[in-house]
């Protein structure tokens, strides 16, 4: 009986056509059919760049000299520690990352906490975090850059409202990179909000109401519930924000361009310039390099922290 | 430990009334069980209690104070919750010793109670672990050991069984009685299931659209239901009714069958001629051999053998009634019984207002 069940199995092995083999083929090659599109794109539009940014931040590339493309090993690194601009910008950048992330982290927990209250109708709360978080970054530079115009800027109004003498925002090195700093506070806090309100929304209503019965206050209820139990959406939303920090361009492009001298301008900018107006391939590949394995390593930093954490 | 009182208790949202003025006095080391069907207020009445629902009117007392206006924490009171609500990135220790350290008991005197509370419920072993590295048993005991270790006047509990299967439910429903009579504390404890308030309680509250239908001990709600609905609700498999009118001095059923007055207990005669009523009669109390004028005739539909027992399904008129009968007991399906009753368990309720006949 077993024989001929396995006989008249066989048949049916051999009777299949091509497709119904390839609905019986293992997992592995099938998440390998499914990942295949995926992986080639990738490649196609991260992976190469980024390899032919590397090969490229090895030559000499300008295309102003009219010279062809010269290989030059690690000159334009080397270059590096002794280009004054690059120590500023990288350290402008530093700064903007330093000041506005938690600057971001604390504003958009606020707004959180704020918008997660029992309001009885939620949508305005939601759109108005939403409305900064939509709005193009270059739009905020401008509108900011308004906003702290020396003559006709609402801050000024507003102090000279209160008695004190406007300041010309943009004539100031720190002047103009605070301004700088509250606009990417302003523009980036709402993404921040919106991650801590999704991980706020995912706290069981019950470990409150414990809470209250165990009689823990609420300072003490968000010291020891509310923020731990956050850990995983703030490390999310510091990873994203960190990174698009790291890379902080159009608010000081559209502000004050990078002045008075180089003063507010970051990475991202000097990169743009010796790019893009300077025409500079190699040298520019060579800053890309480096804000690239900039943000690579705060990303492994933090995936190292939430490994630990798990 | 302290007695609870709830004097006019009321609880409204806008026009709703969930919660209809509730009268009730539970006296210090009681174990009182609310029960009753989705939205009887049962849940929101314990949640007034612990202080987690604001009340709309009347009064609550724990012990001489009245609390109507004190947070959960200052009501001295400690609650298990439905989904246990423990914390779940703090330890097994730290969730039990969190109250404590809240309220500044001393570390020492901490540790004691913590470890006291976790040999009570064995789960000493599981002090380190988060909860999440527990199963639901064992989460239920942990939520029961912070409750413990506050050693509170009163605890409350929200249907602490419901996420645990069959087995385990009955597992800890002994438990939580053995830790009662072990500490004597009063509990308020709320359900929606019958067997879990009478084999815990030592007084019932039935609710039913948030008023009270009946409180009573196990043994009273059971024997002597105030309503059809409360008869109904406590037993299982339930109550079984059947419409009749008292013609003659005796109670006459759709199908023609009779069952005299006079062999009921005595309360129940004197009917006056005309007036319908409904008879509950429970599964249980049918029996084989019977006086031949305490019997009905009974259409059998459905036969189930549970080992035990066998539930025997059958039509009297257009009714369906179930009967529970000796496991040896397998009648035909189709055929026809006489079913005998034990006429001191024959229930009586008005057919209108739907209570008992006293």
């Amino acid at each position: 009986m077993t024989t001929q069940t396995i006989a008249t199995s066989d048949r049916i092995e051999k009777a299949q056509p091509g497709w119904v083999k390839l609905l019986d083929m293992s997992d592995r090659a099938l998440a390998v059919l499914l990942l295949t599109p995926a992986a080639v794109l990738l490649t196609l539009i991260i992976v190469y760049p980024v390899l032919r940014l590397g090969y490229t931040s090895f030559f000499s590339l300008s295309l102003t000299s009219g010279l062809p493309a010269e290989f030059v090993g690690f000159e334009n690194y080397q270059l590096m520690f002794t280009d004054p601009v690059f120590w500023e910008t990288t350290w402008n950048t530093v700064l903007i990352t330093l000041i506005t992330v938690p600057g971001a982290l604390i504003v958009g927990m606020a707004l959180a906490l704020l918008a997660n209250l029992p309001f009885g109708v939620q949508w305005p709360v939601r759109l108005s975090l939403l409305i900064p978080w939509a709005l193009p970054l270059s739009f905020a530079g401008l509108i900011f850059a308004w906003f702290f115009h020396s003559e006709y800027g609402v801050v000024n109004d507003v102090l000279a409202r209160f008695g004190i003498e406007g300041v010309i925002w943009f004539n100031s090195p720190n002047l103009a990179f605070a301004a700088i700093c509250l606009t990417i506070i302003w523009k980036t806090s709402s993404f921040m909000a919106l991650i801590i309100l999704a991980g706020l929304q995912t706290i069981p209503r019950s470990l409150y109401e414990a809470a209250d019965v165990d009689g823990a206050g609420r300072i003490r209820q968000f010291f020891e519930i509310t923020l731990p139990l956050l850990k995983p959406a703030i490390v999310v939303a510091l990873i994203f924000r960190t990174i698009t920090a790291l890379q902080t361009f159009d608010i000081p492009y559209m502000m004050t361009g990078g002045g008075p001298g180089t003063s507010t301008s970051t990475l991202a900018m000097y990169i743009h310039q010796n790019t893009v107006s300077f025409l500079d391939l190699g040298y520019g590949s060579a800053l890309a390099v480096v804000m690239f394995a900039l943000s690579m390593c705060v990303t492994a930093v933090y995936l190292r922290i939430i490994r630990t954490k798990e | 430990m302290a007695s609870v009182s709830l004097r006019k208790l009321e609880k409204s949202y806008g026009a709703l009334r969930i919660v209809k003025g509730i009268d009730l006095e539970i006296q210090d080391g009681e174990f009182v069980v609310f029960v009753g069907p989705s939205g009887c207020g049962k849940s929101t009445t314990l949640r007034m209690v612990a202080g987690l629902e604001s009340i709309s009117d009347g009064e609550i007392r724990i012990g001489e104070r009245v609390v109507n206006k004190l947070a959960p924490r200052e009501r001295d009171i400690a609650m298990v919750f439905q989904d246990y609500a423990l914390y779940p990135h703090k330890t097994v220790r730290e969730n039990m010793g969190f109250s404590l350290k809240v309220r500044g008991v001393s570390m020492k005197d901490a540790e004691g109670r913590i470890n006291e509370a976790a040999e009570m419920l064995g789960i000493a072993h599981l002090l380190e672990r988060r909860p999440g590295q527990l199963s639901g048993g064992q989460r239920q005991r942990v939520a029961m050991g912070r409750a413990i270790v506050r050693r509170p006047q009163v605890f409350l509990f929200d249907e602490p069984l419901s996420n645990l299967d069959a087995k385990l439910r009955g597992q800890v429903r002994t438990e939580i009685k053995r830790l009662h009579q072990q500490i004597g504390t009063t509990i308020i404890y709320v359900t929606h299931d019958q067997v879990e308030a009478m084999t815990l309680a030592d007084r019932i509250v039935i609710l039913k659209g948030g008023d009270i239908e009946q409180v009573g001990t196990p043994d009273e709600v059971y024997n002597k239901p105030q309503s059809v609905f409360v008869g109904g609700f406590v037993g299982s498999p339930a109550m079984n009714f059947a419409k009749a009118k008292v013609q003659n001095g005796a109670l006459a059923f759709a199908n023609g069958d009779r069952l005299p007055l006079s062999s009921l207990a005595s309360a129940k005669q004197g009917l006056a001629d005309g007036r319908d009523v409904i008879v509950g009669i429970r599964p249980e109390h049918f029996v084989t051999h019977a006086d031949p004028a305490m019997t009905l005739a009974a259409k059998i539909q459905v036969v189930e053998p549970l080992g035990s027992d066998t539930l025997v399904h059958f039509a009297i008129g257009g009714e369906m009634l179930t009967a529970r009968m000796p496991p040896e007991m397998r009648p035909e399906v189709g055929s026809e019984l006489r079913l005998g009753l034990d006429p001191t368990k024959v229930h009586l309720f008005d057919a209108v207002t739907e209570r008992a006949i006293a």
